[in-house]
């Protein structure tokens, strides 16, 4: 053996990673991408309708609350919890904004109305986040637990008559137009409302790349216990993680009443899985730490899309169930296969 | 709150009062004090359990003590916060080096610095541009890269020595003015800690004050500075380090006499037991030869690229080898699977027990008891309990494990004690060949003594010993033979009686052949 045969063996070039599943392992959002263009080609060389601004207009409809739920359960997921209760908050506020605006005050504007329901979805996050930081109980039963005390008080003490006529302030604004147009003789409206998920988008993705606190729970993410020696306090972050989630939950909750001019309290809870397969679909691992606003945003996309085109292509609406389940297997597989091959 | 006290020493940045802390019944320190002057080193010392870890962390903020005083800067504390720690200077590379895996290089280094500026205050901006600054320059002084590629890594990516030394980055990427190191050497190369230990010259030439928490007495000796030694939560000696043998300071560590010469009194029995020939697996192992004898405790080393891991691995099947053959009692046989390493004999006691070995939260018992549960149990799957008990009675007492509680959840032992459930675990598939990857890696001084027994009593039974391991003392103590790997391939062997550790270094760091006398050729060819 010489010392030639030794920088040659030195020089063997260790196998490459492949860069594309490098890619994929690092931004799973991609995949998400993938998916939702695959399928809207599908859909429109099948039905062509699809493309047509009417479909496209629905789907923007259809993500708002979806949308905001998934970025309040985004944040949860990052700093390595998960929520449930979010459904029930929403219920919460916006039957009792809807109660309490009709009664008292009908002519409250939609200004004060937002605001309120907001910060009333944040005071019962505020709750959430108290009890798993005191009970140190994981946060998937302590907001099971305040999933069924938020709704069962609801029902209970606050009402279970399903008002039809809102208060017209709202009523209107669910009705005000951002765009308006005239297709095929029918009148195309995207509500003045959508404009509330990209800017929540817009906040929380400054929120989290932006301030400490959105770095702080990335850091509580990736290692809760480690997170505290370093000196970031768990309790602030735990209450203002899920206070966050609580105000969207209360601002979609008020958007969801607004937008179908009816408020229902048996409404909304029942859908948390949901929200969370779009969440988890946009790549964002249950086990907390990774994840991305645009990834979530996709994931919401990609759900409204799969429970909105099926039809078109004829697949009867049953079929929902199955198409998201199979997604959701084939996205987290997926991701496994692409950090074993790294 | 903080009051002046006239009586701290003007000089003194950090002083400790005695000291209490218990946890439940266990009265962790008691009554423990020291001083800590600006631009000293400091090495506490001590075993497994004696408080080292406890009393880091009352520094540090993890934890406040039941009594006594903190005087930091000439201002007395009954405790301290996390951030108040952090804020006056004091930093912590942790022995599990608590970094997050899920965040970039950069933030792991730099983010903290903000929060301290922040005073723990989450309501704030977060300063890009002064996080890579921040992050670039402290890299740069452990001999990391600063591109930007590098600082947006995630550090799940990082291989473990690069690891230790983003957590020894962030701790000098704030202004601190005392480094507390929590056995900060374990992954490192030789040429990283020489790295690291010129880091620590320049830190001490800067007024900082810097605390290794080590089991390796070879480096506090290159550091130099002051001796603290603990015992059973007390501080038992303080000192120049000068002042002291490393026999005496084993002693001092353990309370009784720790004999610091050679284990291996027995000789190798006639006949093979086990050789390979021309074993590879690629990259990282090439062309290896080597044998063992019955009795034979065989040492292999090495840089901790050199593939001496990837070896241990495809001896025990964990990483099948590529190529080459291997005979076991003379017959030719194939090693694809730990299982059927298992079969012929050859157990293999992993480097990371945590990791690879353990069942933390399960008990003595049943990690014990984990390779032979099937034929423990009868036709139906049910476990044999009694006979079980009996079996890990057995080697737990083999092993001399301190505890006889077979119940205890094996995370609740000390290092030492865990690597004898360990090594007690293999010895009940009854191996003939034990390959043993670092098996006194965060041990303490006394279990290494005890583990060192068992390894020579093993081999006076006759069975065959494999120690892979770059602590160089521990190959000279225990075994027959030693094997240098260099590049993947063994470049050297010496006989453990007649070489030393410059030599084993030297064939560990050329990048030629060393022509040495001792060179087997049929292994260097």
């Amino acid at each position: 053996m010489s010392a030639t045969h030794l920088t040659e063996s030195a020089a063997v070039p260790v196998p490459r990673p492949n860069r594309l599943l490098e890619l994929v392992r690092r931004r799973p959002e991609i995949i998400t991408l993938v998916l939702l263009v695959a399928i809207c080609v599908a859909v429109s060389i099948i039905n062509p309708a699809f493309l047509q601004p009417s479909s496209l207009v629905d789907i923007g409809r259809a993500s708002v609350v979806m949308g905001l739920f998934a970025l309040g359960v985004f944040i949860i997921l990052a700093a390595g919890g998960i929520d449930v209760s979010f459904t029930a908050i929403a219920a919460f506020t916006m039957y009792s904004m809807t109660l309490l605006v009709k009664n008292h005050w009908p002519d409250a504007p939609i200004s004060l109305v937002l605001v309120a329901a907001t910060a009333g979805g944040a005071l019962l996050g505020v709750v959430n986040g108290l009890l798993v930081h005191y009970l140190k109980v994981p946060s998937l039963i302590v907001t099971i637990g305040t999933q069924y005390l938020f709704r069962g008080i609801l029902l209970a003490f606050i009402g279970t008559v399903w008002i039809m006529s809102l208060p017209p302030t709202m009523g209107a604004f669910g009705r005000l137009p951002l765009v308006q147009f005239d297709s095929g003789g029918r009148t195309i409206t995207l509500p003045f409302y959508f404009l509330v998920l990209p800017a929540a988008a817009l906040i929380t993705w400054w929120m989290l790349n932006r301030t400490l606190m959105g770095r702080a729970i990335f850091a509580v993410g990736g290692n809760a216990n480690v997170a505290e020696r370093l000196g970031y306090s768990l309790r602030t972050i735990h209450v203002f993680m899920f206070a966050y989630a609580g105000a969207l939950a209360g601002l979609a909750g008020i958007i969801h009443t607004a937008a179908n001019r009816q408020s229902n309290p048996f409404d909304l809870v029942g859908t948390e899985i949901n929200v969370i397969a779009a969440v988890v679909l946009g790549g964002a691992r249950i086990t907390g730490g990774t994840g991305t606003v645009i990834g979530t945003l996709l994931g919401v996309l990609l759900v409204v899309v799969v429970n909105s085109v099926l039809v078109m292509v004829g697949i009867p609406s049953t079929w929902q169930r199955v198409v998201v389940g199979a997604f959701i297997l084939l996205a987290a597989a997926f991701f496994v296969f692409c950090q074993k091959k790294n | 709150m903080p009051r002046p006290d006239a009586a701290a020493k003007a000089d003194a940045f950090l002083e400790l009062r005695g000291i209490h802390k218990r946890f439940g019944g266990v009265h962790a320190l008691r009554g423990v004090g020291f001083t800590i002057e600006p631009g000293e080193a400091y090495h506490l010392l001590g075993e497994n359990g004696c408080g080292k870890s406890t009393v880091i962390k009352i520094m540090s903020g993890a934890h406040a003590p039941d009594e006594g005083e903190i005087v930091l800067e000439g201002k007395v504390y009954y405790s301290l916060t996390a951030i108040q720690s952090l804020s006056a200077g004091i930093e912590t590379v942790y022995q599990d080096l608590s970094l997050l895996p899920n965040l970039t290089v950069a933030e792991n280094v730099a983010l903290n610095e903000q929060l301290v500026a922040s005073g723990g205050r989450l309501a704030r901006l977060f300063d890009r541009a002064r996080l890579r600054e921040t992050a670039a320059s402290a890299l740069a002084t452990v001999g990391l890269p600063t591109d930007r590629a590098f600082l947006g890594t995630v550090v799940s990516d990082l291989p473990l020595a690069q690891r230790q030394l983003v957590a020894i980055a962030r701790a000098i990427a704030t202004r601190a003015k005392m480094v507390i190191m929590d056995e900060p050497t374990t992954s490192l190369t030789r040429r990283e800690v020489d790295n690291l230990i010129a880091v620590v010259e320049r830190l001490r030439s800067e007024g900082v004050a810097v605390l290794f928490v080590t089991h390796k007495l070879d480096e506090c000796y290159r550091i130099g500075g002051h001796a603290i030694v603990f015992r059973d939560g007390q501080c038992v000696e303080q000192g120049p380090l000068a002042n002291y043998t490393k026999q005496r300071l084993a002693e001092l560590m353990t309370g009784r006499r720790i004999d610091a010469e050679r284990y291996r009194t027995g000789a190798p029995m006639a006949g093979e037991l086990f050789a390979a020939s021309g074993l590879s697996l690629l990259p990282n192992v090439r062309d290896v030869s080597f044998s063992v004898r019955k009795g034979e405790i065989l040492g292999i080393t090495g840089l901790a690229d050199s593939g001496r891991n990837e070896l241990a691995m495809a001896i025990a099947g964990v990483m099948p080898a590529t190529g080459g053959s291997l005979r076991i009692d003379g017959k030719a046989e194939k090693i694809r699977h730990p299982s059927e390493a298992i079969k012929l004999g050859i157990g293999y006691v992993p480097e990371d027990r945590l990791a690879e070995g353990l069942f933390l939260d399960k008990s003595i018992f049943e990690n014990e008891i984990a390779l032979v549960v099937r034929d423990l149990a009868n036709g139906f799957g049910v476990v044999d309990k009694a006979k079980g008990r009996a079996l890990a009675d057995k080697l737990s007492q083999d092993m001399r494990l301190n505890t006889r509680n077979l119940d205890l959840p094996v995370g609740a032992l000390s290092g030492g004690n865990q690597q004898r459930v360990l090594i007690g675990r293999w010895l009940s598939i009854l191996p003939k060949l034990l390959v043993l990857h670092g098996p006194t890696v965060g041990v303490d001084v006394g279990s290494k003594d005890t583990i060192y027994r068992v390894i020579q009593q093993l081999a006076e039974a006759g069975m065959g010993l494999v120690i892979v391991s770059d602590d160089l003392p521990e190959l000279l103590q225990n075994c027959d033979r030693i094997l240098v790997m260099n590049n993947g391939r063994v470049v050297a062997e010496y006989d453990a009686r007649e070489t030393d550790e410059d030599q084993l270094y030297k064939a560990m760091l050329v990048s030629k052949p060393v022509t040495q006398p001792a060179v087997n050729t049929e292994t260097a060819r």
